[in-house]
């Protein structure tokens, strides 16, 4: 496969978190993402918020969604490390569903296609365990073919009553 | 001079309307939960540093209701980018109201905390682009400021000087944690979302 096969069409990414009625964006920016950063900015039914630190991504879009908005997370994998602490509380004992969709960055192209474990970097190869070891739902996206799994984080994260993580592994196209 | 958190607590529960939305978290806890129990309560707990963000999502949701945030100042510090945000999303119904009592732990442990009793948060507040920005250090100065807040478009700053209450020592060292405080934000939550008719 051509690295490009590996490029989810940002719209595409943008039409699948509109498509679970996603009405607002809290973030801080994630090098991975720029296209769908762009795509979420430019779309006037998003209230799109940018953080200072990943903690207030998720606290702000926690009162969001009490609130009765339809929030969602953009950040990127070293920002997830960075707020584990504030992910326990708001989306593990406050069980509130956030989705993140979490940029792989940093990821080696040779690692394109294999397990994201098996990569050299550690913010890379750490994230699923981290996840794992914290009972959180973990959608891997690596092609086109698996943007099925936005939907299923959503409804994932309902119906367990806590955050689910989309993981992008690659920089969305400009499509 | 410095003002008690139950006299702060009380001030705050005679400004706050029906429909008024309160986040607090740390030394506002324990009394405002005792003073003014409401559906349209949440606590940052055990979430150190939380409030203003969660009152910021709120604010913006609710945008017909005011919400006010009783915030810590050592919380406050923890994550003090987030007043950036609020300056950037401005809402006009945010009153933020730090508890400063220039302590880590006030009325626990009263450790000292970064910054001092020097550290200006009016002064950040301003710079990051709140309407107002104010520190009352006594009752009158509050009752005399406190309508102001509820009646012109902010989002405003206050910074309060509370007094430390005695701490936990050797001889009444700190209890066992209920598994309440792990519960009681997701309780509250989900309670506050069905005040506001939006539950999901």
């Amino acid at each position: 496969m051509a690295i490009t096969d590996y490029a989810i069409p940002a719209s595409a990414l943008h039409d699948a978190y509109r498509a679970q009625g996603v009405n607002a964006v809290t973030t801080v920016p994630d090098f991975v993402q720029f296209a769908l950063h762009d795509a979420m900015k430019s779309d006037d039914n998003i209230r799109y918020i940018e953080c200072s630190a990943e903690n207030q991504t998720l606290t702000t879009a926690m009162g969001l969604y009490v609130g009765g908005m339809s929030p969602m997370v953009m950040m990127q994998n070293q920002g997830l490390l960075n707020c584990l602490n504030t992910l326990r509380s708001v989306g593990l004992d406050a069980g509130i569903p956030l989705v993140l969709s979490v940029g792989a960055f940093g990821r080696e192209f040779a690692n394109l296609g294999q397990s994201i474990t098996e990569s050299r970097r550690v913010c890379v190869n750490l994230v699923e365990p981290v996840m794992a070891a914290m009972g959180i739902p973990f959608f891997h996206l690596e092609t086109t073919q698996d943007l099925p799994k936005v939907a299923e984080a959503f409804a994932t994260a309902k119906q367990q009553q806590r955050v689910a993580v989309v993981h992008i592994g690659h920089y969305p196209s400009w499509t | 001079m410095s003002i008690q958190v139950i006299e702060a607590c009380f001030i705050v529960s005679k400004m706050r309307g029906e429909n008024t939305i309160i986040v607090h978290t740390m030394s506002a806890m324990p009394m405002i939960s005792a003073i003014s129990p409401s559906p349209l309560n949440i606590t940052s707990v055990p979430l150190m540093g939380g409030a203003s963000g969660i009152g910021l999502g709120l604010a913006i949701a609710q945008p017909d209701r005011k919400v006010v945030v009783l915030d810590g100042d050592a919380s406050l510090l923890m994550e003090m980018g987030g007043m950036a945000q609020i300056g950037d999303q401005a809402p006009a119904n945010l009153i933020h109201i730090v508890f400063n009592n220039n302590a880590q732990f006030g009325g626990v442990a009263n450790l000292d905390r970064p910054g001092g009793a020097g550290f200006d948060f009016c002064a950040v507040a301003k710079a990051s682009g709140y309407a107002t920005a104010n520190r009352f250090s006594t009752v009158p100065e509050l009752v005399e400021g406190g309508p102001a807040l509820i009646q012109t478009p902010g989002p405003h700053f206050v910074e309060l000087d509370i007094a430390k209450p005695p701490k936990f020592t050797r001889e009444s060292p700190q209890p066992e944690f209920p598994d309440m405080q792990f519960a009681r934000m997701s309780a509250e939550a989900r309670a506050m979302m069905d005040a506001l008719g939006v539950s999901k």
